[in-house]
């Protein structure tokens, strides 16, 4: 579990999602990065029913990543999150009544996940409904756990494959109250998820049209 | 520097003691034998009786006496020394078998002459610290205090020493925290925790570092039964290098009279991978190489580089 | 750092279904010692252990139908440990006979965001209280002796005063749906510690 940032990128001029994904892959390669398996996150989206007071329920989101297959987290967004084991969803199922899950806004990313030195990276293809939207790319450099100490270290790397798609420093570092200090947990890998998620949800716009 | 051993016993004493032991053992077997004859044949019973219980009393007597002979001379036998040289070892002499197994005479050769060359060392050493071959005259780090000869043994040292010395270099820097444990005898094992960057672990020989394994802040440093893991190296390549230079710097840092200055060089050297993922290296100005951040501190300066851009 | 299995699909609803099997009783305070003398011996050899933990009860009112009910518990002896959230669903209505009471039970440990989350969620906690106690177990049976107190001041748990003089004591079991030797099971060591408690089904409705 090491300091970890998720970005976009935007699928290539002319060119699909996959050829975008292919692409990536072959820079990877060219660094001398290994493949190792693969890899998802998905997310599916809850809202509370029956809300007496009439205003716009908030909306709970709860995300299950291949990394930790054993736990789920359940989290609000820009707000407290938490996790649990496996049997969180079975309790879900159980609040049926009071909280749907909204099946059509389940977000799933899955792609391959690579390995170089003490840097994993995993490269998705964010789907909505089994259709691909973008892509995400997750860096995670795993013998750090200060994002301040290592962040630079990190944009470096991400510089040498994603050139001028390199993201600046994620926002769930920045705001929280105690600074770039603090050491990283699982909750600020699926906040950076949550945020890309909900960037894709707002698209659109299929990728590939070209047109915004 | 002899090793005789002490004989404190007192050999006549002894033989007599021996002696007195025999004539114990006869007077006892009298006794069992009058008893086992039975009654002599006299012509009244009163009188086979008496004749009996006589010679009963008779033996008896002589036996308490030959007891009280024997007591005496063992308190005159005295004990042999009680400082052997190896101790437990000296239990081999009582092999018989001398000329198959000659262990040990064997052994008190070896001891004999590690003793010499570890005083001839220590004499060596002394007189060649006089003719420094260093350019710089202070050791590293400006904080050793120059001590005078320690104790000439400086592999059996007292574990409140070493424990003194060790908590007063935990308190020089206030990102470093040493902590002190002895899980296998009297060899410390230190579990150095620098900020939130890397975990080292170790291990010592009453003063002197024997062996070091850095891993990272996050691993986990305990084994499955709970005791301080002083083997399994780090799971990231970065510590894996890190543990390498340590064990470079172990090299390094060796002063055979002074063995606390050289705890406090490698602490400051340590100390200085406080940015380990902060500063990039200093020749060619990139954090990354290969991967790997600037893992190799140079000796004298500190200053970062990787390890495949040093000199 | 190998890659870890992937599976198909995540884990969704309809898994196992545990069940919660449940007897319960009480001690006044003076007998707790021969109940605990007693445990020591019937149940499996090992020092029993001591706990407290403090439980929050949480209600979300719907808009039709019984309030959700969730109970979450910290352990105040281990701060560190996760939380533990408890779902029990309404008791089943089989026979009369049934020998304990037996209710759907779901079990999630979750970390320490859960109050928050539950506030999010629209959960409102109900009361809460601090049980302290101890312990035991024979093969898959748990007892637990326990002793309730009221939180005086909403929060602090170390203000609390005893809710009565007595002990709870409970006989739980828990086992996936359809099994119905556990309640014969349940039910002989229930007599092994008469007269000394009296552990019987109660049906929280009665109580209502």
């Amino acid at each position: 579990m090491g300091v970890t940032c998720v970005c976009q990128v935007p699928v290539s001029e002319g060119k699909s999602v996959q050829q975008t994904v292919d692409i990536l892959h072959k820079k990877l390669e060219q660094l001398g990065a290994v493949k190792q398996g693969n890899f998802w996150v998905d997310c599916e989206t809850y809202h509370a029913t029956g809300n007496a007071t009439g205003q716009p329920s908030k909306l709970l989101y709860v995300m299950h990543n291949s990394e930790t297959p054993l736990s789920c987290m359940a989290l609000f967004e820009g707000g407290p999150g938490l996790s649990a084991d496996a049997n969180f969803d079975v309790l879900m199922v159980k609040l049926k009544s009071h909280f749907q899950n909204a099946k059509g806004h389940k977000v799933e990313s899955r792609g391959v996940r690579y390995r170089y030195c003490d840097f994993l990276v995993k490269i998705g293809t964010v789907a909505m409904s089994s259709s691909a939207r973008g892509i995400s790319v997750e860096v995670e450099y795993c013998a750090c756990v200060i994002p301040g100490d290592c962040w630079n270290l990190m944009k470096e790397f991400m510089q040498s494959f994603l050139g001028s798609n390199t993201p600046e420093l994620p926002t769930v570092f920045t705001s929280k109250a105690e600074g770039l200090s603090v050491p990283v947990d699982c909750m600020d890998t699926m906040s950076q998820y949550l945020e890309l998620f909900g960037r894709v949800r707002k698209q659109q716009v299929l990728p590939g049209s070209g047109v915004r | 520097m002899a090793d005789v051993m002490n004989v404190g016993v007192n050999l006549e004493a002894f033989s007599l003691a021996i002696n007195a032991i025999q004539a114990l053992r006869s007077s006892v077997t009298r006794v069992f034998d009058s008893l086992k004859d039975g009654m002599k044949n006299k012509e009244t019973l009163e009188g086979r009786e008496k004749v009996f219980i006589t010679e009963f009393q008779d033996n008896l007597q002589s036996v308490n006496r030959d007891l009280n002979e024997l007591e005496r001379l063992s308190t005159l036998v005295g004990r042999p020394s009680e400082s052997h040289p190896l101790h437990n070892s000296g239990l081999l002499s009582l092999d018989p078998v001398q000329d198959k197994t000659p262990l040990y005479s064997q052994l008190l050769q070896a001891y004999k002459w590690s003793n010499k060359l570890q005083y001839h060392a220590g004499l060596a050493s002394s007189l060649l610290n006089q003719q420094s071959l260093k350019r710089s005259a202070n050791q590293m780090g400006t904080s050793a205090k120059r001590r005078p000869k320690v104790q000439p043994s400086t592999l059996v040292l007292p574990i409140q020493y070493v424990d003194d010395v060790i908590s007063r270099i935990g308190r020089m820097f206030p990102d470093m925290s040493i902590e002190l444990f002895r899980p296998n005898g009297t060899s410390a094992v230190l579990l150095v925790t620098l900020g939130k960057v890397l975990k080292a672990i170790v291990v010592m020989r009453s003063l002197f570092i024997d062996r070091t394994i850095v891993r990272g802040f996050h691993e986990n440093i305990y084994s499955e039964d709970g005791k301080l893991d002083i083997w399994s190296k780090s799971n990231y390549q970065a510590f894996q290098k890190v543990t390498d230079h340590a064990t470079t710097a172990l090299l390094h840092y060796q002063l055979p009279q002074m063995p606390d200055v050289v705890v406090r060089s490698f602490m400051t050297w340590l100390r200085s991978y406080i940015k380990l993922f902060q500063n990039p290296c200093q020749r060619c100005g990139k954090f990354l190489q290969e991967g790997l951040p600037p893992t190799w501190r140079d000796f004298r300066t500190l200053e970062a580089f990787h390890d495949t851009c040093r000199q | 750092m190998e890659a870890p299995p992937v599976s198909v699909m995540p884990v969704t609803g309809g898994a196992i279904n545990m069940m919660e099997y449940l007897l319960q009783g009480s001690v006044l305070d003076q007998s707790l010692e021969s109940l605990l003398h007693r445990l020591r011996g019937l149940c499996d050899n090992m020092e029993p252990e001591s706990f407290a933990d403090h439980e929050l009860v949480y209600l979300l009112k719907g808009q039709q139908g019984n309030p959700f009910l969730l109970r979450a518990r910290r352990s105040l002896l281990h701060p560190p440990a996760p939380w533990h959230l408890r779902y029990l669903g309404q008791p089943e209505v089989g026979d009369k006979s049934r020998l304990a009471l037996v209710r759907n039970c779901v079990d999630v440990s979750a970390s320490h965001g859960l109050p928050e989350v539950l506030n999010e969620m629209g959960f409102r906690m109900d009361h809460e209280f601090v049980a302290k106690g101890q312990l035991f177990r024979k093969g898959g049976m748990k007892v637990v002796v326990s002793k309730l107190s009221r939180v005086l001041v909403p929060g602090n748990t170390e203000n609390t005063e005893p809710l009565s003089l007595s002990y709870l004591v409970e006989l739980s079991v828990l086992a996936p749906a359809g099994q119905d030797t556990v309640s014969e099971d349940m039910r002989s060591f229930a007599e092994q510690l008469k007269p000394l408690v009296h552990l019987e089904k109660i049906d929280p409705k009665r109580l209502m």
